[in-house]
């Protein structure tokens, strides 16, 4: 059975299977997939599940682990996951798999180092990481439950794992998950794509120890392959200037250019600018206050998937007061930031 | 020749976005499918004309969609779809540009 439709609903796929218009083979694809689709649905529900009971476990207070296991999976260029265990990615011949484990072990000292969370869920999750996913494969994603990354085309993007805040991006979409649980549309898809590429560039930074004045603030920089290059582009996004020539994905930079259905990875450009100005305002290293701050207005709250902008703007306005009461320079560092995105 | 104009959108890169770099599509005539793939493709596209919302799974974060218009006879429709959703054959004939 090889028929991959386990998303279309039961009712529809009966109906189908119904269908006199359909071919018999059609008809019994669709038979077949119903019956997928009942060993799926569970899957899922597990899945979802498993994040409830480990956002129940944060209030409970229960522990996995002290500090998360960091495991790193070879998919061969296949797709199936998570692939094949590589025993001692640390010691690998493959650099990918070196990255993988080194890179997701950095993101994990981070955030305990920065922020005292233990792992993306706060308890000690397992960070799991698969490399070489499907053939020339141009993406990185967050599955829900690990990080997958491809190869790159090798001509307009390079291996994903070469890019530390494409890995501190896909992580953070687990700490999201795990937190605020933002939705992936509206809004709430814009901040939830703007907090991973504010705290992939935060631990960039954080690795390089570098202030705000020193960091580059770009996205996937270290991905961008000989194409690319030739063609004057340096990175995915740029945080300071996300409209710049040199972004292979610029994006508005103001929130009157937000309009229903945007994808977030354009709509995450105007709080994207609203932290890069809060955090140069403020001045220092991006994760000493500013990040506090955005790190508090994520995870101090309880779950709001369809946050706006507006709200958590507002959040971190508040928290700013209140993380740092005696410096009303911080206030106005966020304040001015969101303002001048229109927020 | 009926075929399938495919255009990859999304993920890491927001490719198929108002300002993107990056264009990335593809074509396959429908005979070119296996009988397997067809059926697939077929049942995507009667879903969609009986109002099924083909969702992609609910905690994916930068996955890929495709949208897939069909000609047939004349009729044209288009659908948007996961990748999850996708046989690969489709996806195997998508191509990443720099426009």
């Amino acid at each position: 059975m090889t028929c991959r439709c386990h998303i279309i609903p039961p009712k529809v796929l009966e109906r189908l299977a119904r269908d006199k218009a359909l071919s018999s083979e059609q008809r019994k694809d669709c038979a077949d997939t119903v019956q997928f689709e009942e060993h799926w649905r569970k899957l899922r529900s597990l899945l979802g599940r498993s994040s409830v009971i480990a956002v129940e476990s944060v209030a409970a207070k229960v522990t996995l682990a002290a500090k998360p296991a960091i495991t790193v999976y070879d998919c061969a260029t296949g797709t199936a996951l998570p692939g094949r265990p590589i025993a001692k990615p640390a010691d690998a011949s493959d650099k990918s798999a070196v990255r993988a484990y080194t890179t997701t072990t950095g993101v994990a000292d981070f955030y305990r180092e920065v922020f005292g969370r233990n792992s993306v869920d706060a308890r000690g999750m397992t960070l799991q990481s698969s490399i070489h996913y499907g053939r020339k494969y141009n993406n990185a994603f967050w599955n829900g439950g690990q990080m997958v990354y491809g190869d790159g085309d090798g001509e307009i993007f390079l291996d994903f794992t070469r890019s530390n805040d494409v890995i501190g991006h896909e992580l953070t979409h687990g700490v999201t998950q795990f937190s605020a649980q933002l939705e992936y549309s509206g809004e709430a898809g814009g901040l939830n794509e703007s907090i991973s590429d504010v705290f992939g560039s935060m631990f960039r930074q954080w690795s390089k120890k570098q202030t705000v004045a020193k960091a580059d603030w770009l996205i996937g920089s270290e991905i961008m392959g000989p194409d690319a290059k030739s063609q004057g582009y340096t990175c995915l996004r740029d945080m300071a200037d996300p409209g710049a020539k040199h972004c292979l994905a610029p994006q508005p930079s103001n929130y009157k250019q937000y309009k229903a259905g945007m994808d977030p990875h354009d709509s995450s450009g105007f709080p994207n600018l609203a932290f890069y100005k809060a955090a140069m305002a403020i001045g220092g290293k991006s994760w000493e206050k500013a990040g506090h701050i955005w790190y508090q207005a994520l995870t101090g709250y309880p779950p709001s998937p369809r946050l706006k902008m507006k709200a958590f703007a507002e959040r971190t306005r508040q928290i700013a007061k209140s993380l740092y009461p005696a410096e009303a320079s911080v206030y106005k560092a966020v304040d001015q930031g969101w303002s001048a995105v229109g927020l | 020749m009926d075929e399938l104009k495919i255009e990859r959108l999304g993920g890491l890169a927001g490719i198929g976005g108002p300002s993107s770099r990056i264009a990335s599509r593809g074509r396959i005539g429908l005979s070119e499918l296996s009988p397997r793939d067809r059926s697939v493709v077929e049942n995507l596209f009667h879903a969609h004309a009986k109002g099924a919302k083909i969702a992609a799974p609910p905690l994916l974060r930068d996955g890929f969609r495709y949208r897939i218009a069909r000609i047939v006879d004349g009729q044209a429709a288009t659908i948007e779809v996961p990748e999850s959703a996708v046989p690969q054959t489709l996806i195997d004939c998508v191509k990443d540009e720099l426009i």
